[in-house]
């Protein structure tokens, strides 16, 4: 599971240019799926038709996309401004290595001021001599993202700055590798745009009418010094998603994910968070409504340079979702 | 019809009847067969030129402008208001009105100055303190002449000034809706449905039906962009530039642009040489969110006429740059 | 119907946004004898359908409360809360609950006696993380019977005041949805040609999700939202507020005007109360998701008045909500064929 992981964190994807990601993932899975498309917003969206009788649709969706800074105006001393594309934090952006798609390297400083913590105080730092050198290396409108970067903490758990979502892009692309036939078709949808409002999913959703939706996403975490919401734990089991701000889950669904879990015989954690939302929320509304749930990885530092997750959470995701679809 | 009597016409949001019987009078009088949807948008379909199957491409301008409406009338006779759409209640005080379809005049006025203390001087006064005075003498006199729910538009007359400068209310997106209109004169290869929608500055609710009925294939937006390009404002924060053409949008907060379809419009305008502009920020949102999110998803770019104090009684606009929207449009339907 | 008698058993009923399957099989049953069809879809939207060959009309009324369930079990076997919808924390110390573990629980939520409060501590009010639900069971039997996620609901009953004014939580919305059942009762008298779709929706609390996706399936001509709204009481800013003696019908931008100008010509001809007001934007109820749906469908709002909204004691006037399912019998009744000409011009 982790080299596939890698594999799928190399790519620079930010909001809205999830190529590079789709591609990759699309190497992985290629030969574990009947049908393989990319939609007019970009999602990768892979069918593995049921083989049993009336088979429902369930469709899991894991999200390509990863924050970034998004160039709006050169400085004529060459800097750039950027905005935010998805919930960027400033505190922990200060200084930060970031990379563009096309490889430029840059630093993400901010001006020393007084007050609040303002985007528009924050400019990136290409090494640039003035305005025109630095339109030769970057135009208006390119992202940045966390420069890649991926090591381990201890025995269990990797590090890395796109944890978000690619941790569960790789535990849906190893569930279509891993799990053989269905009696249920399994739509593996990898979404763009969730961070700025699950853009993707509810397109994909849309277009694919399934029966029901699971969402495989990170979740936050309370058991690091000072926090203690969520009530989750790294390396405790994966977590099934009691509510968010973005979905509530059919609790059927969800106590049936559970039992899932128990007959794997990995550890789940029940999950209320208090912010945040995922592609369930997208789904649940899809045509006339459908059953949603999110089976979520716990994350420490979500939406910063070292998101931390636990490879046996992984491991409990990928049992009990192949548990799931027996 | 021209920009001047289109900006003259009021059209709040909710309230855009007087603008919708001229589209469609002018439309008629073009020879067109306009139809008024669920969301009272008025749409025209016009096919294309080219072998089908043919690309069906949704042009989305919007009616309605930010207004307010009257929601009760004090015992003196004046009317307290809310919002349509997204007002500074800063640019308010001290301006004429046109009250309801009657057309009342009507004032905003404020405490003079010499009654002010100087808490009062810095206090910004809410949309909830101001009053539109219409000269009734008391509620029931108020209340008969605009009853609760009454639209009110700003009363400004269209002016052009300057080195090629215009300066009205309604610029947005009332110049997307006379380049709509202007547009279906041409011939395209591509099917076109024009949508004169409503309810765009209310969370672009006429858009979104829209877009569901007519299933595009590809979505072009036509609006009114903010520009702060005078004044203490730096450079990178100016958005976009009068008389630097059209404003291309990478992203803002409602869509990001289908990156091919961004980079073809940049390339279509560079080959043509029309004057187009990147639009440096995010800010801000339009039908783009609401198009590109229709059913199983519809590639969208933005297209914006930069717009000075927009959502004010006076906002400017550089006439060329209208022109360059109206051909950027034009050039990329050609090239699709 | 005994009106007081189905306000005061569905007030009692567990339903938080999502979780609202036995209020629909309750609503469900009560329906049934005055329509041909009743479902409840896969969002526990319950859909009463009234057939008919004229247009298609949607009539929307939530289900769902506010709630709370529990976020964590401390070492001492006490309760902590997470909110479902907007919950005002106010109300909650010294509140009764209970709580839908294995077995239903009496608890309690705890407030500090006021001898142990400093001057500061009285001047802030608890926020919801600090305060705990106490079920009076040692923390290992609290393991047992308790997990993360069960639901918190308040536990107090319902209690008629003067005037015909009854005070009960979930008052809003499930007054609305009886409302709906009383209205089509009453259609039972009259002639009807609409096809007629009354929705007890689901997670309105959260943002509308069951009438969004119930007006996607059921694609209607036109639709009428239901909902509470703010009543008249001492504090509250009356720019803000209606009596709470009559209906309210909203106009703006999201609402059909002159569906709205339908509405209140029915009510005039009808010698039915209704006052209006004005929403600028957004209205928060299922009218601002149904108007949109697919593309696009012309909605009014009508409002009855609630005094004390989100709170265990919402309390309503019993007259106006019988004289509301007057006017929508009258309204459906009276809608024929051309209540589509010249809607926008």
């Amino acid at each position: 599971m982790i080299e596939l992981l890698k594999k799928l964190l190399a790519p620079i994807g930010p909001t809205g240019m999830e190529g590079a990601v789709a591609a990759a993932i699309t190497e992985e899975i290629k030969d574990y799926a009947d049908e393989i498309k990319t939609d007019a917003l970009g999602n990768l969206i892979a069918v593995k038709h049921g083989k049993g009788p009336n088979p429902k649709k369930i469709m899991f969706s894991a999200h390509m996309d990863h924050i970034g800074f998004i160039v709006t105006g050169v400085e004529k001393e060459g800097y750039l401004r950027v905005a935010s594309v998805g919930g960027v934090g400033i505190p922990v952006s200060r200084t930060r290595h970031v990379t563009f798609v096309n490889g430029v390297h840059g630093v993400v400083v901010k001006e020393p001021k007084e007050g609040p913590d303002m985007f528009k105080d924050l400019f990136i730092d290409i090494g640039a001599q003035d305005k025109e050198d630095a339109l030769s290396m970057v135009s208006i409108g390119d992202v940045a993202v966390y420069a890649g970067d991926v090591f381990p903490l201890g025995k269990n758990r990797w590090a890395s700055p796109a944890m978000d979502d690619r941790c569960a892009c790789a535990l849906l692309a190893k569930l279509l590798q891993t799990v053989g036939d269905t009696q249920d078709t399994v739509i593996a949808v990898f979404s763009v745009q969730e961070e700025v409002g699950c853009r993707g999913a509810r397109v994909a959703s849309f277009a694919m009418e399934p029966d029901i939706g699971i969402a495989l996403d990170v979740t936050g975490w309370g058991d690091t010094p000072g926090t203690t919401q969520p009530e989750i734990k790294l390396g405790e089991g994966i977590a099934v998603k009691i509510m968010d701000r973005g979905s509530i889950s059919n609790p059927a669904l969800r106590e049936e994910l559970l039992v899932c879990g128990e007959k794997a015989g990995v550890k789940t954690q029940r999950e209320v968070l208090p912010y945040g939302g995922t592609d369930a929320s997208a789904m649940q509304t899809s045509r006339g409504g459908i059953p949603v749930c999110t089976i979520s990885i716990p994350c420490r530092y979500v939406h910063s340079a070292c998101e931390v997750i636990d490879m046996r959470d992984m491991d409990a995701g990928l049992k009990l979702l192949q548990e799931y679809l027996k | 019809m021209d920009l001047k009597t289109l900006t003259e016409l009021n059209a709040p949001s909710g309230h855009e009847q007087a603008l919708r019987r001229a589209l469609l009078e002018e439309l008629k009088a073009r020879g067109f067969e306009p139809t008024i949807d669920r969301m009272g948008n008025v749409v025209v379909v016009k096919p294309g030129t080219g072998d089908a199957p043919r690309k069906r491409v949704l042009l989305s301008a919007h009616m309605d402008e930010v207004g307010l409406i009257v929601t009760s009338a004090t015992e003196d006779g004046f009317l307290k208001v809310t919002t349509a759409g997204g007002i500074d209640p800063r640019v308010l005080v001290s301006k004429r009105v046109l009250v309801g379809d009657d057309k009342i005049p009507g004032v905003i006025g404020a405490v003079a100055i010499h009654l002010q203390s100087a808490a009062d001087r810095k206090h910004v006064l809410a949309v909830r303190e101001l009053s539109v005075d219409i000269g009734a003498k008391s509620k029931d006199e108020a209340e008969g002449k605009a009853p609760k729910g009454t639209y009110i538009s700003f009363d400004t007359d269209y002016v052009e000034y300057g080195d090629g400068y215009a300066c009205g209310k309604a610029f947005d997106d009332r110049v997307g809706i006379w380049n709509l209109l202007r547009i279906l004169d041409g011939e395209y290869p591509v099917d076109i449905v024009a949508a004169f929608a409503s309810e765009e500055e209310v969370g672009c609710r006429g858009a979104k039906g829209a877009a569901f009925a007519q299933e595009p294939d590809i979505g072009i937006i036509l609006e009114g962009t903010t520009c702060n390009d005078l004044g203490d404002v730096p450079e990178t924060q100016h958005v976009c530039k009068t008389g630097a053409g059209v404003c291309v949008s990478f992203m803002d907060g409602a869509s990001i642009a289908n990156r091919d379809l961004f980079k073809k419009t940049l390339e279509v305008g560079a080959a043509n040489g029309i004057p187009h502009q990147v639009k440096n920020g995010t800010s801000g949102g339009n039908e783009g969110g609401v198009v590109q999110r229709a059913r199983g998803g519809i590639p969208t770019v933005v297209l914006s006429v930069p717009c000075r104090y927009i959502h004010s009684p006076s906002s400017v606009i550089k006439l060329s740059d209208v022109e360059s929207q109206l051909d950027l449009t034009k050039a990329l339907l050609k090239a699709l | 119907m005994d009106l007081q008698k189905v306000l005061s058993e569905a007030a009692a009923l567990c339903g938080p946004s999502g979780h609202e399957e036995s209020v629909a099989a309750y609503f469900a049953e009560l329906f049934r004898p005055f329509v041909d069809e009743v479902t409840v879809d896969k969002m526990y939207n319950v859909i009463a359908h009234k057939k008919g060959s004229g247009p298609k009309v949607m009539l929307s009324a939530h289900m769902d409360e506010i709630g709370m369930l529990v976020t964590k079990i401390e070492d001492d076997g006490s309760l902590r809360l997470g909110q479902i919808g907007g919950v005002d924390p106010r109300i909650l110390p010294a509140c009764r609950v209970w709580v839908h573990g294995r077995e239903k629980l009496f608890g309690t939520i705890g407030a500090l006696p006021p001898h142990l409060l400093s001057n500061e501590d009285r001047e802030n009010n608890y926020r919801m993380d600090k305060l705990h639900v106490d079920v009076g069971l040692p923390a290992e039997k609290v393991r047992e019977l308790v997990r993360i996620g069960d639901l918190v609901t308040f536990n107090n009953g319902s209690t008629a005041l003067l005037n015909h004014q009854f005070a009960a939580k979930t008052m809003d919305d499930r007054a609305c949805v009886a409302m709906l059942i009383l209205t089509a009762e009453k259609l039972q008298m009259l002639k009807c040609d609409a096809d007629v779709y009354f929705v007890g929706s689901t997670q309105e609390e959260v943002g509308c999700i069951g009438a969004e996706t119930a007006a996607f399936a059921i694609d209607p001509d036109l639709a009428i939202a239901l909902d509470v709204d703010h009543a008249a009481t001492p504090g509250a800013p009356a720019s803000a507020t209606v009596p709470l003696d009559a209906l309210v019908s909203t106009i703006g931008p999201f609402i059909q005007p002159k569906l709205e100008k339908r509405l209140e010509d029915c009510a005039k001809k009808h010698h039915v109360k209704l006052n209006s007001a004005v929403a600028g934007r957004w209205t928060g109820t299922d009218a601002d998701e149904i108007g949109t749906a697919r593309a696009g469908v012309p909605t009014v709002l009508l409002s009855l008045p609630e005094k004390y909204m989100h709170t265990t004691v919402e309390t309503i006037d019993l007259q106006v909500l019988e004289e509301g399912s007057r006017l929508m019998a009258h309204f459906l009744s009276e809608l024929d064929a051309g209540w589509e000409d010249d809607l926008w011009i």
